[in-house]
């Protein structure tokens, strides 16, 4: 599958970007490692993952071209 | 819902309110407007909040807000939000929600009700920036 994953606030500061594509991602848990061997500062803080503009709470199952969002706690206001 | 670059400027907010009063319909309208606040954090001013979103999903979690309001409400009939991306400075309008109703009562609580609401939902995140130009990421209390 093609993924594209978003980093957002401070998350796209320790990523060092705001957009990665990743191709041949086989599920949701490879793609989550993959993120995290890239980037290792993430694990350090807490986020949600959104699937196509939606907050998912389990562990999502991706479609190819899907967009998957790092999202820290919001603070919006 | 619009995202504003920059801080949401009184002759926006002017232009919301004149909005409201087409609808004729309407008694009232509850304003709610968050400014930046210059916080002395360690002793450093905090001059600016540079806002950052998830454009896409701001704009749909906003519409289920203002759907699930006008729900909740019978008597409230337009809510309008207006939230700054990029930069804003301390003395400046960074959130603007407006509600119009047909009485006030419903109209103040609705839009106390969508202010928790924008704080719990939707993606945006800030980052004050301090006088010294050093800068943290900021979460809501």
């Amino acid at each position: 599958m093609e993924i594209s994953v978003l980093f957002f606030g401070v998350l796209a500061e320790v990523a060092g970007t705001h957009r990665k594509h990743y191709s041949g991602v086989s599920s949701y848990a490879d793609l989550r490692h993959r993120v995290e061997d890239e980037f290792p500062g993430i694990s350090g803080y807490n986020f949600r993952i959104a699937v196509n503009n939606r907050l998912e709470s389990d562990e999502p199952v991706l479609s190819d071209g899907d967009e998957v969002a790092y999202l820290p706690p919001f603070a919006g206001g | 819902m619009r995202l504003i670059e920059g801080p949401v400027t009184p002759e926006i907010i002017s232009g919301i309110i004149s909005k409201g009063q087409q609808k004729t319909e309407c008694g009232a309208h509850a304003i709610f407007l968050g400014q930046v606040r210059n916080d002395i954090v360690e002793g450093r001013e905090v001059k600016a909040i540079d806002y950052s979103a998830y454009e896409e999903m701001v704009i749909m979690e906003a519409d289920k807000i203002s759907k699930t309001l006008l729900s909740e409400f019978d008597d409230v009939a337009w809510i309008e939000i207006l939230h700054s991306k990029g930069e804003v400075p301390a003395g400046r309008i960074s959130l603007m929600v407006f509600v119009s109703a047909g009485h006030r009562g419903q109209a103040s609580k609705a839009c106390a009700r969508a202010v928790e609401l924008i704080k719990e939902k939707l993606p945006i995140w800030k980052k004050e920036i301090f006088s010294d130009d050093s800068s943290r990421w900021r979460e809501n209390e």
